[in-house]
């Protein structure tokens, strides 16, 4: 499953930078992590379970000037949609992967999807997603280029959002994953990096990380983040 | 509970919505489809459908391009949906068997 999951990624992102709509999204998620592959080239590399969902971030507000239905764009390859929750969250379903659109979320927020009509989809709503659009680096796949989050700011989100999940399972697959990023950017030369992300952060968050840190007893990063401001 | 088997559960409960997506949207498909009969050097249509394990030919005379096309494009999709809907089957099974087998994985 895993080659054929690999491939359809492949050929999703591939159409979606045909259809001049990957220029305009970030992917995030499990699924940007095979992508980083060339950024920490030489290094040990990260690993970390993939599941089925492939998520893109779409910032907020978005600059999407492409008119494509996505559902339409996707639909030969055997995607279907599918509604989930009661307001109708929009998912791409295929037995090996699923599409997913999220969006940082504003304000005080809101439980409903925010709809994207020129892409024939909506996206889920989330809190500190912002994190991830704020530094954003160019992965190279095959002939085109993927937006993905800097490493640094995919690692430092994660560790906020383990703590929120409900699932222990989950949290902590995020929170390993946060770890291991962490220290190939520090074997890369980039600590300074994820002090200068870490320094840009909201105080309330970074008490976050913090936090999460503690809770995976990695000392040698949290003293790293704490020289932070130094 | 294991990191793994925490996964393996999630994306059971993904395959069983999943099963009912491709179900309601084979539903959606029209039945049948369409075949082209030539009587007296007159092209005819009939709709060749399946109920209750018989095959039944509903004379539809002459049809349009779009409707050949809606059709043509039913079969294809039917049987796309079909081969997706036995991989999401199969996805179930395995997935039930390994969190049964397994305690801790």
């Amino acid at each position: 499953m895993e080659k054929n999951q690999y491939e359809l990624c492949i050929k999703v992102l591939k159409r979606f930078d045909k259809a001049g709509v990957l220029k305009d999204v970030i992917l995030i998620g499990s699924w940007c992590i095979p992508f980083y592959k060339e950024y920490f080239a030489g290094i040990k590399y990260i690993s970390t379970i993939k599941t089925r969902d492939v998520d893109f971030l779409i910032p907020n507000p978005h600059g999407i000037r492409a008119n494509v239905n996505i559902p339409e764009l996707l639909k030969d390859l055997g995607f279907i949609i599918g509604y989930r929750g009661a307001k109708g969250y929009i998912k791409l379903e295929h037995p090996d992967l699923v599409v997913e659109f999220l969006s940082p979320e504003k304000g005080k927020g809101t439980d409903r999807p925010i709809p994207l009509p020129k892409l024939g989809v909506n996206a889920v709503a989330l809190r500190f997603l912002s994190l991830l659009t704020d530094n954003v680096i160019k992965a190279k796949v095959e002939d085109f280029e993927v937006l993905l989050p800097h490493p640094a700011n995919f690692a430092l989100h994660k560790l906020i959002i383990f703590q929120r999940r409900l699932k222990e399972d989950k949290a902590i697959k995020d929170r390993n994953a946060a770890v291991e990023i962490l220290k190939a950017l520090i074997t890369k030369g980039e600590a300074v990096t994820i002090k200068h992300v870490f320094n840009s952060m909201l105080p309330k968050w970074q008490k976050k990380v913090i936090k999460g840190l503690q809770e995976a007893k990695e000392r040698e990063i949290i003293l790293i983040l704490q020289n932070a401001g130094k | 509970m294991g990191v793994i088997k925490g996964v393996l559960k999630e994306e059971l409960e993904n395959s069983i919505r999943m099963k009912s997506d491709y179900e309601r949207e084979l539903a959606k498909l029209p039945k049948g489809s369409l075949i082209k009969k030539k009587v007296k050097g007159h092209e005819y249509y009939y709709l060749l459908l399946r109920e209750k394990g018989k095959v039944r030919f509903i004379y539809k005379g002459k049809v349009s391009d779009e409707e050949i096309k809606k059709y043509k494009e039913a079969k294809e999709y039917r049987a796309k949906y079909r081969k997706l809907l036995s991989q999401v089957k199969k996805q179930i099974r395995f997935l039930r068997s390994t969190l049964r087998g397994k305690e801790s994985i």
